[in-house]
C-alpha cells in the first residue's frame, strides 16, 4: 500500500499524540492514581502504535507496543507508577520524537532500535507484575464479566411476567404444536425514531407469528417509552431463525436475540419470582443468546467515537476520587489547512481592503456621491471588516501548542540543574496569529531557562533567605487590547545590577564612567546586548552568551517588545508584548508638513489640544503636563525632517502614545482620521529607518509610512 | 571594404547575445541587462522615507506592493534628478536586494549585443563612475556603458 500521501497527516498526528503523552505523563507524575490519565495515555500510545504499524514503521511500532503494554499493566493495577518508570517513559517519548524527526527528514524511521529502552520497559513489566499469574487472573476477570453481560442482555424476555390469560394462550399454543419464542430486540443507540423501528420489527415478526405479549406494552413502545431494548413473546409456526432474521432485517436494529420457550418456561413465568427460573435461564440462555450478545458487545465500541478503552474506564475506576477527571477534550470538527493557503487568503483580503479604501476616497473626491452609493460603500466597509476579522480568527491559534512542552522542559531542567522548581502556567488558551505562535516558542524557552538557571537560587540559598525551597516560575499569557502579553516571572534572585555593570565594564561593553551614569533600567538593558552572559559557569542550559539578544531581536521581528522588571532578592519579570495581528491594523492618519503618516491606534492613549504656552522645558527638553503626568514632547516634524506647515502660535495637536510605562506626546500638524490599514514591509533595502515600522497604500494609491511609536519613545 | 566586413559578420558564428535597455542619465547612455528588469513605469509620487541615505528617494506603490526607489544619479555622484516628461522608474528584480526602482532620465531603446563585443572596463579608482560599470558595449549607435547593477544598488556602508 502506498502510504506516502498520508505521511504529512501521520507526522502531524504523531506530534499531537506525543504532545498529549508528554502532558499526560507529567500529570501522572503528580497524580499516579488517576485512572483517567492512565487511560488517556494508554489510548494515545495505542493510536501511535496503530498509526506506526499502518505506515510500516516497525521500530516505532515495537516501542509503542511495549509502552502500551506497560500502561495496560498499570491500568489493570498490576504495577504502580513510580518515578523511575516516568523517567523511562519520558525517554521513550524522546526516542519516539527522534523517530518522528527522522521520518520527517527522510520518510524513513532510521535504524535505531532503542533496544535498551525496550528492555527497560520489559523490566518494568516483569518487575512490577509480581509473577505472571496476576495478569492471567485479571484477564479472567473481564472474561467473566463479559460472560455475565450477555446473560443479562439475553434475559430481557425472561424477566417478563405473564398473566393467567396469556399463560393459557401460550400453553394452548404449545400443546397445539406451535412454537413459543422469547425475543429481545435492541435498537441502536444512534437510532432517532425508535418507535418507528419498533413498529417495523413488530410488523416483520407478525408476518410469521402472533405477538402474545410485549414488554414494555405495545402502547408504551409506540410512545417511545422504552430505553434501547424491548422484549416480545410470540407464538409462531416458523422456526426461531427465520423470525430472528426477519426482525434483524429492520435497519437501525442493533441485535435481536431469541430463544425457544418450553411449557415449563411459560408456566414458570406465571409465578412471581421462582428461583428455578433464574437457574433455567442461565442454562438456556447461553445456548442461543450468548453468540449474538457477544456480537453486541463487540459492535458497541466502533459505534462510539472513542476507542474501547474509554468505555471501560468508568467500570474500572473504583474510587470516586479518581474520577474528578481531567476534562475530556471536546472533539472539534476541524479541517487542516496549509498555512500558505491562509496567507494567500489574507493577502487577498488586504487587497480588497485597499480597493475598498480607494473606492471610499474616490467617492469622496467626486463630491457628487449619492446617498445610495454611500450606503453601499458603508455596507462594503462592514463586510470587508468582518471578512478581515474572520480570516484573522482563522489564523489564530492558542499558544497552548507552543507552551505545552514547557512543563516537561522545566522538569528536565530541574534534574539537570539540581534545583527544585515548579512551573505554573496560565492563559494557555490565549490566541495569537499562527506565525507568531510558531516563532514565540524559542524566545520563551530562552527566558524560562534563564529564569531556571540564573533566576532561581539553589534550595539551600532559598532556605537561608526564608523562601520556600521549591522555586516558582510563572508563565502567564493574556490579551491586553490589541496586544497579547506573555509574562515569564520567577521568585528567584532577581537581577544583580552591580554584577551586570561590572561584567559590562569588564567586557568592554561600557566604560566605567558610563557605568556610573547609568540608571538601573539602562543597566538591565545591557543584558540584551549580544555576547553578554553573567552566569559564572558556562552551563549547557544557558550562559553561552547568545540568548537575550536573540530573544530581543526575535520578538522585535514579530513587531513585539520585551521588558524586564526585577527586584534584587525577590525575582524578575520578563514581559513580552506582541501585536494580535501582523497584517491589518486600525491606525490614526496624521499629517506632518505635506506628508501623511499612520500611527497604530493600539499605542495611542489620548489626543490633546495644547496651547503653546503650556509647553514647559525640563532639562532643556519640551514637556507637557497632563493630569499630573509629565509627558515629554516629540516634535515629529523635526524628527522626520519635514517643515511644519503650522503657525507656532497655534495650539499644538499632540498624540499621546504609550509604551509600557513610558509615555510621549507626538506633535503633528493635522489629524486626518481613523482608518484600517494594511501593513506592507518597506523591504530590507530600507530597513535602516528605525522609526518607520512599515508602509501602507492609501485609498488614492499613495504610500503612507507607519510610525513606530515604540521606537520614538 | 564595408561589404567585406558585412560578409565577415555574417560568417562569424552567432555567439551568445545579451539584451540591454539603453537609458539616459544626463548626457550619457547606459545599458541595463534586460534580465533584471521587471517593469518600467512613469514617474509618480514618491513617498519620502526619513532618516535614510540621500540616494534612496522613498517608496512607491506598484500595484499594491510597496517598492523602494533610488536615484542612480545621486548614487553615482551626479547632479540630482530633474523630473521631466521622459523620466521613468525602472523596476529591477535582483536576487539579493529584491525589487527596487531606479530613476532614469529617459528610456531609449533595446539593443542586442553579442557578448564578445562587450569589453570589460579597467577599474579606475579616480573615476567614481567606473565603480558602477561592468563593461562597455559597442553598438551601431556608439558606445554604451553597461551598469553593474549590484554595485549600483549596493548599500553604502
Amino acid at each position: 500500500m502506498d502510504v506516502s500521501q498520508y505521511l504529512e497527516i501521520f507526522l502531524d498526528e504523531t506530534n499531537e499524540h506525543l504532545q498529549s503523552l508528554n502532558t499526560q505523563i507529567l500529570a501522572l507524575e503528580q497524580d499516579p492514581e488517576n485512572m483517567d490519565t492512565i487511560n488517556e495515555i494508554f489510548r494515545a500510545a495505542h493510536s501511535l502504535k496503530g498509526m506506526a504499524g499502518t505506515m510500516g514503521y516497525k521500530r516505532m511500532q515495537t516501542l509503542t507496543h511495549d509502552m502500551e503494554n506497560v500502561f495496560s499493566e498499570v491500568r489493570n493495577g498490576n504495577i504502580k507508577v513510580n518515578a523511575d518508570m516516568i523517567d523511562v517513559l519520558f525517554q521513550c517519548l524522546d526516542a519516539l520524537e527522534e523517530y518522528n524527526t527522522t521520518i520527517r527528514e527522510s520518510s524513513d524511521e532510521g535504524t535505531n532500535d532503542n533496544s535498551a529502552l525496550i528492555k527497560r520497559l520489559n523490566d518494568i513489566m516483569n518487575g512490577g507484575s509480581g509473577g505472571g499469574e496476576a495478569p492471567a487472573a485479571k484477564e479472567a476477570a473481564p472474561a467473566a464479566e463479559a460472560a455475565k453481560a450477555p446473560a443479562e442482555t439475553g434475559s430481557g424476555f425472561q424477566k417478563m411476567k405473564l398473566n393467567e390469560n396469556q399463560q393459557s394462550v401460550l400453553t394452548e399454543a404449545i400443546k397445539e404444536g406451535k412454537k413459543v419464542f422469547g425475543l429481545t430486540v435492541k435498537v441502536q443507540e444512534s437510532c432517532i425514531l425508535k418507535a418507528a423501528r419498533a413498529f417495523l420489527v413488530f410488523k416483520a415478526v407478525e408476518e410469521t407469528s402472533e405477538i402474545i405479549v410485549s414488554e414494555p406494552s405495545s402502547q408504551d413502545i409506540e410512545d417511545e417509552k422504552f430505553d434501547l431494548s424491548f422484549s416480545l413473546i410470540i407464538v409462531s409456526e416458523a422456526e426461531l431463525g427465520e423470525v430472528l432474521t426477519a426482525a434483524r432485517g429492520v435497519s437501525e436494529i442493533e441485535d435481536v436475540s431469541g430463544t425457544v420457550l418450553e411449557l415449563d418456561d411459560v408456566n414458570g413465568k406465571g409465578a412471581a419470582e421462582e428461583p428455578s427460573l433464574a437457574a433455567e435461564t442461565a442454562s438456556a440462555a447461553p445456548a442461543e443468546s450468548s453468540a449474538p450478545a457477544a456480537d453486541t458487545h463487540e459492535a458497541t465500541p466502533p459505534a462510539a467515537t472513542q476507542p474501547a478503552v474509554h468505555n471501560q474506564a468508568p467500570a474500572q475506576t473504583n474510587s470516586p476520587a479518581a474520577k474528578k477527571a481531567t476534562n475530556k477534550p471536546v472533539v472539534n470538527r476541524t479541517v487542516r489547512v496549509d498555512i500558505e493557503k491562509l496567507d494567500t487568503l489574507m493577502n487577498l483580503v488586504s487587497e480588497l481592503i485597499i480597493a475598498k479604501n480607494s473606492l471610499v476616497s474616490a467617492s469622496a473626491m467626486s463630491g457628487n456621491s449619492s446617498q445610495a452609493v454611500n450606503e453601499q460603500i458603508e455596507y462594503l466597509e462592514s463586510v470587508t471588516t468582518s471578512l478581515h476579522e474572520s480570516v484573522m480568527k482563522v489564523r489564530m491559534v492558542p499558544i497552548e501548542s507552543t507552551v505545552n512542552k514547557f512543563p516537561r522542559m522545566v522538569r528536565d531542567l530541574q534534574k539537570k540543574l539540581g534545583k527544585k522548581m515548579e512551573l505554573y502556567m496560565s492563559g494557555e488558551e490565549t490566541e495569537l496569529d499562527r506565525t507568531v505562535v510558531d516563532q514565540i516558542g524559542d524566545p520563551l524557552m530562552h527566558l524560562l531557562r534563564n529564569s531556571a538557571d540564573h533566576g532561581l537560587e539553589s534550595a539551600e540559598v532559598r532556605k537561608e533567605r526564608g523562601k520556600p525551597e521549591v522555586g516558582s516560575i510563572f508563565l502567564d499569557a493574556y490579551q491586553d487590547g490589541n496586544n497579547v502579553v506573555i509574562e515569564v516571572r520567577d521568585d528567584g534572585n532577581g537581577i544583580d545590577t552591580e554584577a551586570v555593570k561590572n561584567k559590562a565594564i569588564e567586557r568592554g561593553v561600557i566604560t566605567p564612567e558610563q557605568g556610573e551614569a547609568m540608571s538601573e533600567k539602562e543597566i538591565i538593558g545591557l543584558l540584551f546586548n549580544a555576547g553578554f552572559s553573567t552566569a559564572k559557569v558556562v552551563s549547557d542550559v544557558s550562559g553561552r552568551g547568545v540568548g537575550l539578544d536573540v530573544v530581543k531581536s526575535m520578538i522585535e521581528s514579530l513587531s513585539g517588545e520585551v521588558e524586564v522588571k526585577s527586584k534584587l532578592g525577590e525575582g524578575s519579570t520578563w514581559t513580552i508584548r506582541l501585536p494580535l495581528t501582523l497584517a491589518i491594523i486600525q491606525a490614526l492618519m496624521v499629517e506632518i508638513g505635506d506628508e501623511k503618516y499612520a500611527i497604530a491606534l493600539g499605542s495611542i492613549q489620548t489626543i490633546e489640544d495644547i496651547p503653546p504656552e503650556d509647553v514647559k522645558l525640563v532639562q532643556a527638553k519640551e514637556v507637557i503636563q497632563l493630569r499630573d503626568l509629565v509627558i515629554p514632547l516629540i516634535r515629529l516634524n523635526e524628527i522626520l525632517d519635514v517643515p511644519s506647515k503650522k503657525d507656532p502660535e497655534d495650539n499644538l495637536v499632540v498624540v499621546v502614545v504609550k509604551k509600557g510605562d513610558k509615555m510621549a506626546g507626538l506633535v503633528v500638524d493635522e489629524l486626518i482620521g481613523q482608518q484600517e490599514i494594511v501593513i506592507k514591509s518597506l523591504g530590507k533595502y530600507i530597513s535602516k529607518c528605525k522609526i518607520i515600522s512599515g508602509a501602507t497604500v492609501l485609498g488614492d494609491g499613495e504610500v503612507a509610512l507607519i510610525l513606530d511609536a515604540n521606537a520614538l519613545i | 571594404m564595408s561589404d567585406v566586413k558585412e560578409v565577415l559578420d555574417e560568417l562569424r558564428p552567432v555567439g551568445e547575445t545579451t539584451q540591454f535597455i539603453v537609458i539616459r542619465l544626463g548626457d550619457e547612455q547606459y545599458g541595463i541587462d534586460i534580465k533584471y528588469i521587471d517593469n518600467i513605469v512613469r514617474m509618480q509620487h514618491i513617498t519620502r522615507v526619513p532618516k535614510v541615505d540621500d540616494y534612496l528617494k522613498g517608496v512607491i506603490n506598484l500595484r499594491g506592493e510597496v517598492i523602494p526607489v533610488m536615484s542612480i544619479r545621486i548614487k553615482m555622484g551626479l547632479e540630482p534628478d530633474v523630473e521631466t516628461k521622459s523620466s521613468r522608474i525602472i523596476i529591477l528584480k535582483l536576487e539579493q536586494q529584491g525589487t527596487i526602482g531606479v530613476i532614469v532620465d529617459e528610456v531609449k531603446e533595446v539593443v542586442t549585443l553579442e557578448n564578445e563585443r562587450i569589453e570589460k572596463v579597467a577599474y579606475d579608482s579616480k573615476d567614481e563612475k567606473s565603480n558602477f560599470l561592468c563593461g562597455v558595449g559597442k553598438s551601431d549607435g556608439g558606445l554604451i556603458s553597461l551598469l553593474d547593477l549590484n554595485a549600483v544598488v549596493l548599500e553604502n556602508v
